[in-house]
């Protein structure tokens, strides 16, 4: 076991981790962030994706250990305190991009970055729906569809584009 | 784009997407202990022994077969001649079925210590034969209409694995074939695949003063708690299960299953001691419910105009080791054998089904129950007889379609379909699609060279909904057809609603808040829906069978218009108006032709629940109403799918051009929430048609044991599907069809007709794997790169 801390939504978390455990068997277990969600374990269906320096990361395959001295946003941290949520959350709610919500964390973080990392990106050409299909097929959801999903990212990008 | 700024904000979203959803899996609890199950690697084994000694010395309790309390077992029971009933015990008991099976539970204080002490549990297996196929492995012909096949027995009570058999029959068939223009013959297999909802199945038990609260991720909660009572020794008012948030249901979620038993019994050795299973997806992919491994040997019989005049046949359904809880071994293979002829009108008609008992994970439901096969076997019925007859495959479909002018139609197996909207449908979706100018590109990409296209199509009837008389096929100890409501006023003039239904992402929350918003008289924030809890919910059967919207829908419509007429009635004597002047808008009490309420709902519920003394006459304390509703038929949903494919010569990839698909969903409620239904089954389907397979090797392992193997469809397989709608309102208190399923019925149809349309040859295996298409591509002597 070893003593860490943990930068997480803005608030650095002191916590006690053996070497083997998941950075989303820390969040989950230990700081009570059960947004991040297990759908497979081994690194395939992206429910469990948060972002580590501003990037994705498959949170099941990373140790906790590994997350010391990073910035790490969870789906806990997207909304603001009164619960207004972030433009990206915003979306797939109004595009009905989520049923069950299992997968809808992992989902929207990853839309997250691609949102943000578009808007800087704006000269390299639209995002059309082909390339958001692209981007986002790291991530599995097994009751939208997906149409709901690829709607939502595409407001999102209007919105932050506009 | 599908947004509606009508539509209401779904109740549901704003904690899921904040990561507060409450699901099974993110339970807490003090004193919780973690479990994880030692499963068998050995499909058919006997168990020599079970050696604990290093998991105990591990700090780990151990449960076993031998451990008292384990002596139960799980027993599908039906009524029906010809099923034979087998025990599934909730730890493996002297032989293990499958590989995946539960052979011993290990508890620990966390799952990484559980696992590591699982490690250390020894079992001595001595293998058996393994039997994988429910068809051709030893299996002789079908000789005299009786099939036979020489195995070691999955279970000694049924020696030759059948543990179903029935035949379905109407008219004369033989005559009928005798006399046609033509018959066409097809054998066809379709794929083993399962539902995968993103979160697995989870459970946490806590036995605590006598009492059993166990909180599972089951579409089925009541259900649950009177199938386990028996079992773990309880009365059943002494248990209470809890379904919070689900992450997904698929149909995989309502069975109880052996790890659900066995969780429960160790809650109940260990009192006061939460204990905790999350399964992973291997454990998933090994062990929970899978569905859809068929075999069909079907002849369709058509006069020289094109009518369909009978068809016979048999069919195998792979039900796995055990015969699941409580659907029965008969789950598949009846509903195929039931609806295998679906919106065509047909007088002559024999089917044999059989479910086989195998050494492979148990069969069980998962959404559309045997007819995402059954329409493929029906649909490739139809495109041989079109070949055959030299007639356009769509000409031939709409000759036999059950028309309006025929409901209520009798289907040959007995069951009523109520719609006859498939050629609104099917003409809707040619629209849709531009079928003429797909059929000019396919036509000059046949003549100047190119990719092949394809157009496929499938037409089908989803019975939704299903009534005493319509679930009374199996003959279980239990019909199925009805749900409890309860709406309530609160003394805050709020509204809540107690509903037996269960939701796992269908947003029932939502539809039945507006559904009671709108029968009430109340806004829609106002009303709140609760369910899955057995101990606030009075009844329910829960979520599967697309009954949700029917059913629950329906008792929740009595429920509130009842309410509303003792609110309006209590109102009346409370402002001394007339009943019938009285209109309740969005909480306030109106007078018909004055501008300004008289009263308000609130004002209402505080008399009736705090001021006695304001109550007239023979008005008793409390605005809370409850009702049953029983559709006691079912309501058939029209459905039709048409789509565009192009077929890569180099690859024997797909790429759907274009998918279009139409269905009668009755009335409906909350479109977005019906277009995500449909959208969504429909991608299920095409996972189900193209990539998802569960493959056994020939010692019954499991060789697409995760998610790399198991190629479930992502946004970048599955297309942009166009979504049509006849609005026929059905013969039921909301007038819905169910409309939860339809979409998964159609696509390995659509692929297989597709590909026929393209290339004039026959796909009679499922998935539409690359490998299997450029084969069928070679065969058809289509040039790609050499």
């Amino acid at each position: 076991m070893r003593d860490v801390e943990l930068a997480v939504n803005g608030r650095v978390r002191a916590l006690r981790v053996d070497d083997r455990h998941t950075l989303a068997d820390a969040l989950r277990e230990q700081l009570g962030l059960t947004g991040t969600h297990l759908g497979c374990e081994h690194g395939v269906c992206g429910a469990c994706t948060v972002l580590v320096d501003g990037e994705p990361v498959r949170s099941c395959l990373m140790f906790a250990a590994q997350a010391v001295d990073a910035e790490i946003t969870t789906i806990e941290g997207l909304a603001q305190p009164d619960g207004t949520l972030h433009p990206v959350q915003q979306a797939f709610s109004d595009c009905h991009g989520l049923q069950c919500g299992f997968c809808t964390p992992g989902f929207v973080l990853t839309a997250v970055h691609l949102v943000e990392t578009h808007v800087v990106d704006a000269a390299a050409g639209p995002l059309d729906r082909d390339a958001i299909r692209h981007e986002l097929s790291g991530n599995i959801c097994r009751c939208t569809g997906y149409q709901g999903i690829v709607d939502a990212v595409e407001r999102a990008v209007e919105i932050r584009l506009r | 784009m599908m947004t509606d700024a009508t539509a209401p904000t779904r109740k549901e979203d704003h904690r899921l997407l904040t990561g507060r959803g409450r699901f099974v899996s993110d339970l807490q609890l003090p004193r919780m202990r973690h479990v994880t199950f030692v499963r068998s690697p050995m499909a058919h084994a006997e168990i020599v022994s079970v050696d604990v000694a290093g998991t105990v010395a591990a700090g780990a309790e151990v449960f076993t077969s031998e451990s008292p309390g384990f002596e139960v077992a799980l027993r599908a029971l039906s009524a029906l001649p010809g099923y034979v009933e087998t025990d599934q015990p909730p730890l493996a008991r002297d032989k293990v079925r499958f590989a995946g099976e539960a052979v011993a539970a290990v508890v620990h204080d966390d799952r990484y210590l559980a696992e590591d002490a699982a490690e250390q549990v020894i079992v001595d297996y001595q293998p058996l034969d393994v039997t994988i196929g429910a068809w051709h492995q030893n299996a002789t012909a079908v000789t005299n209409g009786a099939w036979h096949q020489t195995v070691t027995p999955v279970h000694d009570a049924a020696p030759d694995n059948v543990l179903l058999q029935r035949t379905f029959e109407a008219g004369d068939v033989d005559a009928a074939c005798d006399a046609a223009a033509v018959v066409v013959r097809r054998e066809l297999v379709t794929n083993r695949h399962g539902g995968n909802p993103i979160e697995g199945r989870a459970g946490v038990a806590l036995f605590d003063d006598g009492k059993l609260t166990f909180w599972s991720g089951t579409q089925i909660p009541h259900l649950v708690r009177n199938l386990i009572a028996d079992l773990v020794g309880l009365a059943e008012s002494s248990i209470r299960v809890i379904a919070p948030d689900v992450g997904g249901g698929f149909g995989v979620k309502a069975v109880l299953y052996p790890e659900d038993l066995a969780l429960c019994l160790m809650a109940k050795a260990m009192p006061g001691t939460p204990v905790k299973w999350v399964e992973d997806r291997s454990e998933h992919l090994l062990s929970a419910c899978a569905s859809r491994d068929h075999r069909y040997e079907l002849e369709a019989a058509f006069d020289a105009d094109g009518r369909l005049t009978a068809v016979r046949g048999d069919m195998w359904c792979n039900v796995g080791a055990y015969s699941v809880m409580p659907w029965t071994a008969g789950i598949e293979p009846l509903m195929a054998g039931g609806l295998l002829t679906g919106p065509y009108k047909l007088d002559n008609y024999r089917c044999t089904v059989r479910g086989v008992a195998t050494n492979t994970a148990p069969a069980g439901p998962y959404r559309g129950v045997a007819r995402p096969a059954t329409v493929y076997a029906m649909e490739c019925l139809l495109d041989s007889g079109a070949a055959a007859l030299g007639m356009d495959p769509l000409d031939l479909r709409r000759i036999n379609l059950i028309g309006l002018d025929d409901v209520p139609y009798r289907m040959p197996t007995r069951l009523v379909d109520d719609t006859g909207h498939y050629d609104e449908c099917l003409d809707e979706a040619e629209r849709r699609l531009d079928l003429a100018a797909v059929r000019e590109e396919q036509a000059r990409r046949r003549r100047e060279g190119g990719r092949p296209i394809g157009i496929g199509v499938a037409i089908y009837n989803e019975l939704t909904g299903l009534g005493r008389a319509a679930s009374a096929g199996p003959r279980m100890p239990f019909r199925t057809g009805h749900e409890a409501c309860t709406v309530r006023v609160n003394p805050d003039g709020k509204v809540v609603v107690l509903s037996g239904v269960t939701s796992q992402g269908q947003g029932l929350e939502t539809t039945l808040a507006q559904v009671v918003a709108d029968a009430v008289g109340v806004g829609y924030e106002d009303v709140e829906v609760r369910y899955g809890d057995t101990d606030q919910v009075l009844w329910g059967f829960g979520a599967f069978s697309s009954r949700q919207a029917v059913i629950a829908g329906g008792a929740a419509r009595l429920a509130a218009d009842e309410l509303r007429g003792n609110i309006v009635a209590l109102a009346a004597e409370l402002y001394e108006a007339n009943a019938h002047d009285l209109d309740l808008i969005d909480g306030e009490i109106r007078v018909a032709g004055s501008p300004d309420p008289i009263g308000n709902l609130a004002d209402v519920a505080r008399a009736s629940w705090l001021e006695s003394n304001r109550l007239p006459a023979g008005f008793e304390p409390g605005l809370d109403v409850t009702r049953f509703y029983d559709p006691v038929m079912g309501a058939f949903a029209a459905g039709v799918q048409l789509a565009a494919i192009e077929l890569d010569p180099a690859t024997g990839g797909i790429e759907i051009l274009e998918w279009v698909c139409v269905e009668d969903a009755g009335r409906i409620i909350n479109p977005q929430i019906v277009h995500g239904q449909v959208v969504g089954s429909l991608a299920q389907g095409v996972g189900g048609a193209l990539y998802e397979h569960l493959v056994y090797d020939e010692l019954g392992n499991l060789s697409t044991g995760t998610l790399l193997d198991y190629l479930m469809p992502t946004a970048a397989e599955i297309p942009d599907f166009d979504v049509g709608h006849v609005e026929q309102p059905a013969d039921n208190p909301l007038g819905v069809r169910g409309v939860g399923e339809g979409g998964t019925l159609g696509p390995a149809a659509v692929i297989a007709s597709a590909i026929h349309d393209a290339l004039g040859v026959e796909l009679d295996e499922l998935p539409a794997s690359p490998d299997r298409v450029w084969s069928l591509m070679r065969r058809a002597e289509v040039g790609g790169s050499p």
